[in-house]
């Protein structure tokens, strides 16, 4: 992988890609870093250390993680991309729900382009709204409950105005920069400034944990880097089923092995099941925030309270273990279905030799993905617990940094990308006899 | 301020939005000029580096005036300028195009530049080459022109003059059949410099959906009648089954037990056998005589859709020929086997300067940008457009739309009017010429069986009660005149003008809206009076296949829908359309960037064995015994030209089985989706490897066949006949779509089955 970036280097115009991509992600890291004007960043600083040495729940926790930990500190770039993927989900909602929007996707990229217009508006909106939000909960000081330091230098309309412009203007332009990237630099934009963020928070986090003790960083990279392994190793794993496509004579062959296969991961469902899970369980510490402060809180929040709001208790890991299984399951019948494949092949003449087209293709490839995904569920349940794991034996620092949910992103992305620059790359320079 | 919108526009670099203001002040400067110019005995052609100015222009107008004694319109010299400046120049039909591209064409000649003009026919090629020729003359330039049959050396001379006229597959394949030469004498197409594209729309948009494929005759060719009649038994809805898109046809579970019960085996385990039961289905089902094909002579002869002509020397791929002369109960002929293939992108990309000409560029500016990085210039007309474009007419049902075709005609002949009619396929222009003669009328049919006679039916097709039933053909570069001005009286132009001019009624609308603008403006040229419509019925095809979801609003009793709803049903399956072909064109394009990339680089080590001794020293140091040998026993020149011809026919070889296989590869590619994986990025993986093992192979065999073959005899002995075939990938890169649209469509489609079970 090295090599392949190095020899990247060596080539120019993808060594142009590859600077200009990371051009793009110091400029977004920039962003994330500069203070909205009216905030008070020395205050701000001095309230994420009480908070991170605090310990108390971070109810942002997702968002903090795909912000990078710009959201807290209130920079240009606070709201990072959450903005644009959610206008995203709820645009393609809606095409299931407004035939003219479908009538639209359909009408192939013209229409597509009318949408992600629609898609960059809707961007815009949701993030006035939630910068609104934000600089709400700063002003009245509930983004940090725990310290009363004021947060904004002064809390005058305009001040506030011109927080709300700037953060939206910041979602515009990470917008832009998003397609910027899929256009002219490597791999797809908005998936490499989201791994950015992602890896962000590292540095600091290791810096943290090597202040605590140097036997627990050493332990903690350890266990880091021999996940980063085994995610790497499974990710890429995959069972291959050969189909024939029978519509031309096939002549002698010169190269052996069949290269039309349909690749069955054995992750096939990949990140989703993990943020589903970890987004299903906020719901009873939200609960828990919400009516734990009153007097008789009731039985129900009392149990919450005890064994689901806290990552180190058995009932918390069992349950978050059998959520991810089950969204597993779900989310491969969701995106896999055998029986549109089958008829896909049919369609176009494919088969899979020695088994009939349509029904009994379509079962037999249910078959093979059921038991494939028996080994890929538990493996998304065991990489999502070790963080947690860890954090109940070594008592380590609330933010593990080698989360599940980062680390298959990471390598999620990075994979992708490196495979790209690779693909790229390969097309140039051949050797061979006549050379 | 109207000019800050087209500023903005400018800025944004939208198509259509090439400042035409220098040019135009340029014009402005040669009309002051034109009377000196006039005055001049002689006209010496301006020098190179005058080409573009006020001067040049002077010149040029006046060469125009005394050759061909037509003056041209400003308009007509600021499209030239356009041309000369490398833009995709917007005319109107009827507007001179032809002569603002040999103007321009001899401008690019001045400058030293070899020009090919590119046409999407033959028939445009050799009548603008020989209309032009004088002009030509007079700037000290020479014209060829190229057709079907122009002979090799017919070519070569067309080749070596000044400025070029040739159909766009008559260049590629000329091309394509340089690439795969044994001798250097016999090439024929000199280095690419400047290409003008006559039709530039229909040329690098439409065109540019299929690549060019060289076939050569692998052996005699082999039909299965037999399977042809196995699979006549069969019936639609029971046996087999349709898609939607009538692209595609396959066996229901009753239909294998049938086959499999004729043929007595499992079917499924024989892959040789379903494909030529699936060949033979495909022929019986989705390709319909007389419209697809023709049966001519006793051979298949496919029909260019885009065009309603005859394709000759085009074949189906792979066996289909075969299937459907079975069908036919025909004569096999040879099997075909792909040598080589190019893109209408690779094959003008490789010219340093494009430029281009067409009615309607607009509509795909952004795709000339994107594949060609073109700009559209759009050249007002010389004077301004009156024909009036009345709205669709639409019908529920087909039979309706087909009487009140007949009832308009009828109507609009009572006058005396001139009526052009514009049918989708031949089929249907030979069913409403029989139409139209049940009811007394005489109307003329032009399509792909008669188009020897083109010429003369298109001029007289403007003439008093001329009702002309045309498909596409007539759709492109033919200008219909009006009137006769030998006739006088009621058919004299003037009478023509005062009826209306010429009535264009299309039976139904184009996949494209641009072919739909094509057709109308056959009428209305050169701001003459005019009129067209159309007619749609919510049985047309177009609607069927791109909108089978949007129903049509309620038809009123008398059949037709006058509900606005309909109007965008039809444009609604028509951008559709055009998105699907869209998508076809970047999919060929961005499959075939790498195989072209490395052709590209195989062609470059071929040149050097064709024209070099690089051939005889590979072998030379990858067997130094035998080499040595031989040049002792043969002599030098000997083991060169023998070591050059072994090379270059492994390497033919190993390329042609080399495409073979990424053909196969493409084909389930999109599979790949399934795993998470980009198929294009999967594509180019496979890609690799396999062109290294091609570069190996070419190795290995050259070294075999070097080891044993005996040098002093004839090493050619294949000859090569090359006929030739095009296909096109129907299969989508991802017919799944994204994992999130499969969600989405899984989860409505739960939602809407619970709504439906209560």
């Amino acid at each position: 992988m090295l090599s392949a970036i190095t020899r990247a280097f060596r080539t120019p115009d993808l060594r142009k890609k590859l600077l200009f991509t990371l051009g793009i992600i110091a400029l977004f890291r920039l962003g994330s870093v500069l203070p909205t004007p009216g905030v008070n960043s020395e205050n701000v600083a001095k309230a994420l250390e009480q908070a991170q040495a605090g310990d108390s729940g971070n109810i942002y926790g997702m968002v903090q993680l795909f912000s990078g930990g710009a959201l807290l500190k209130l920079s240009v770039f606070a709201l990072g991309i959450m903005p644009y993927i959610t206008a995203s989900i709820i645009l393609q909602l809606l095409t299931v729900v407004i035939p003219r929007l479908e009538a639209l996707k359909k009408e192939g990229q013209a229409g597509t382009a009318k949408i992600t217009q629609y898609t960059r508006y809707l961007t815009i909106g949701l993030a006035v709204l939630q910068s609104t939000a934000f600089v709400a909960l700063a002003r009245s000081g509930q983004l940090f409950p725990n310290n009363n330091l004021p947060i904004l230098l002064n809390d005058d309309i305009f001040t506030l105005v011109t927080m709300v412009i700037t953060m939206t203007a910041g979602t515009s332009v990470i917008m832009w920069l998003g397609e910027l990237v899929t256009d002219r630099g490597v791999g797809n934009g908005m998936s490499i400034l989201i791994f950015t963020q992602v890896v962000a928070v590292f540095p600091s986090e290791l810096m943290n944990i090597f202040r605590q003790s140097a036997f627990k960083f050493v332990v903690v990279m350890i266990v880091g880097i021999v996940m980063i392994a085994v995610v790497v190793f499974i990710e890429q794993a995959q069972r291959r089923i050969p189909v024939q496509y029978a519509k031309r004579m096939v002549g002698r062959r010169m190269y052996g092995g069949t290269s039309t296969y349909i690749p069955l991961k054995v992750n096939q469902a990949g990140i989703i099941p993990v943020i589903f899970a970890s987004s299903l369980l906020y719901l009873p510490q939200l609960l828990v925030t919400i009516f734990g402060n009153s007097a008789n809180p009731g039985p129900v929040i009392e149990w919450l309270a005890q064994n689901l709001v806290t990552g180190d208790h058995p009932v918390y890991m069992v349950t978050f273990f059998a959520l991810i299984l089950f969204f597993t399951y779900f989310y491969v019948s969701i995106t896999f279905n055998p029986v549109e494949v089958a008829d896909n092949m049919k369609k176009y003449g494919g088969f899979i030799p020695g088994i009939r087209p349509g029904r009994p293709t379509a079962e037999y490839l249910n078959y093979v993905l059921t038991r494939l995904t028996a080994a890929g569920a538990p493996y998304l349940g065991v990489i999502s617990l070790i963080p947690i794991l860890a954090l109940a034996v070594a008592g380590a620092s609330q933010n593990f940094p080698f989360g599940g949910t980062s680390i298959l992103i990471m390598v999620g992305v990075g994979l992708d990308t490196v495979k790209q620059i690779e693909s790229q790359l390969q097309q140039r320079n051949y050797e061979g006899f006549l050379r | 301020m109207a000019w800050v919108p087209q500023m903005i526009r400018r800025f944004l670099e939208k198509p259509g939005s090439v400042d035409l203001a220098r040019f135009q002040a340029t014009v402005a400067e040669a009309a002051r000029l034109e009377p000196e110019v006039r005055a001049r005995p002689e006209l010496p052609p301006p020098a190179a580096d005058a080409v573009g100015t006020a001067e040049f222009c002077a010149v040029a107008r006046e060469a125009a005036v005394r050759t061909l004694g037509q003056r041209p319109y400003d308009v007509q010299l600021v499209g030239a300028l356009a041309l000369l400046d490398g833009n995709v120049a917007e005319m109107a039909t009827g507007e001179g195009k032809t002569l603002s591209g040999a103007l321009a064409a001899a401008g690019f000649a001045l400058r030293g530049r070899r020009v090919h003009v590119i046409s999407v026919n033959d028939y445009l090629a050799r009548r603008d080459a020989e209309w032009m020729a004088p002009l030509y003359g007079a700037f000290g330039l020479t014209v060829g022109w190229i057709g079907q049959d122009s002979t090799p050396e017919e070519r070569r001379a067309a080749y070596a003059r000044d400025v070029t006229y040739a159909a766009v597959s008559e260049l590629g394949f000329d091309v394509l059949r340089d690439r795969l030469r044994t001798d250097p004498a016999d090439l024929l197409v000199p280095a690419p410099e400047v290409a003008l594209v006559d039709e530039a729309d229909s040329v690098l948009v439409d065109e540019a959906r299929v690549p060019l494929i060289l076939a050569g005759a692998a052996d005699a060719g082999r039909t299965a009648p037999e399977t042809a009649a196995l699979v006549r038994r069969l019936s639609r809805g029971y046996h087999f089954e349709v898609d939607d898109e009538g692209r595609n046809v396959f066996l229901t579970a009753k239909g294998t037990d049938t086959v499999e019960k004729a043929l007595g085996i499992d079917l499924y385990d024989h892959p040789g056998t379903v494909a030529e039961v699936n060949l033979a289905l495909h022929a019986h089902a989705l390709l319909t005589r007389d419209v697809d094909y023709i049966v001519r002579d006793g051979k298949v002869h496919l029909i260019n859709p885009s065009r309603g002509r005859v394709a000759l020397l085009q074949r189906w791929p792979d066996g289909l020929q075969a299937a459907v002369e079975a069908k036919e109960r025909l004569a096999p002929s040879e099997t075909g086997e792909i040598l080589d293939s190019i893109t209408i992108q690779g094959l003008l990309t490789r010219y340093p300067e494009i430029c281009g000409m067409t009615g309607t560029a607009v509509a795909v500016g952004e795709q000339l940008r994107e594949f060609y990085d073109l700009k559209v210039a759009v050249i007002p007309p010389n004077r301004p457009c009156v024909r009036v474009d009345e709205p669709d007419r639409i019908f529920a049902a087909a039979e309706d739309k087909v009487a009140a075709i007949v009832e308009e005609i009828a109507a609009r002949h009572a006058t005396g009017r001139p009526i052009l009619v514009g049918t989708l396929d031949v089929a249907e222009s030979e069913s409403l010429d029989l139409r139209l003669r049940a009811r007394g009328l005489e109307p003329v049919v032009l399509n792909a069986k008669n188009d020897a006679e083109e010429a003369a039916i298109i001029a007289r097709a403007g003439a008093y009660g001329a009702i002309t039933v045309s498909t596409q053909m007539a759709g492109r570069g033919t200008d219909i005149r009006l009137g006769d001005d030998t006739a006088g009286g009621e058919g004299s132009e003037e009478a023509i003008r005062r009826l209306g001019g010429l009535y264009v009624i299309g039976t139904g609308r184009h996949d494209s809206s641009r072919l739909d603008d094509q057709l109308r403006g056959r009428a209305g040229r050169q701001g003459d009076p005019g009129g067209s419509v159309f007619f749609v019925s919510g049985e047309d095809e177009l609607l069927t296949a791109y909108a089978p979801d949007a129903a049509l609003p309620a038809a009123d009793p008398d059949g037709v829908v006058r509900h606005p709803e309909a109007a965008w049903t039809a444009g609604h399956a028509q951008r559709v359309a055009e998105g699907v072909n869209l998508e076809i064109h970047r999919n060929t394009w961005r499959y075939t960037r790498l195989l072209e990339r490395q052709r590209a680089e195989l062609l470059e080590r071929r040149d050097r064995i064709l024209h070099g001794d690089a051939g005889a020293r590979a072998l030379e140091d990858a067997c130094p015994e035998r080499y040595a040998e031989l040049r002792a026993s043969a002599g030098e020149e000997a083991v060169e030209r023998a070591a050059r011809q072994i090379v270059l026919f492994h390497l033919d070889r190993c390329w042609t089985e080399y495409l073979a296989h990424m053909a196969d590869v493409r084909e389930g590619i999109h599979l790949r989706a399934l795993g998470r994986l980009n198929p294009l990025d999967e594509f180019n993986r496979e890609a690799v490897p396999a062109y290294r093992h091609v570069l190996d192979e070419i190795g290995r065999r050259s070294k075999e066949t070097f080891e044993t073959v005996d040098v002093t005899l004839d090493l050619a002995g294949q000859g090569l006949a090359r006929p030739t075939a095009t296909w096109t990938y129907l299969v989508q890169d991802n017919p799944f779509g994204s994992e999130w649209d499969r969600a989405l469509s899984r989860v409505a489609s739960l939602l809407k089955g619970r709504r439906r079970g209560r």
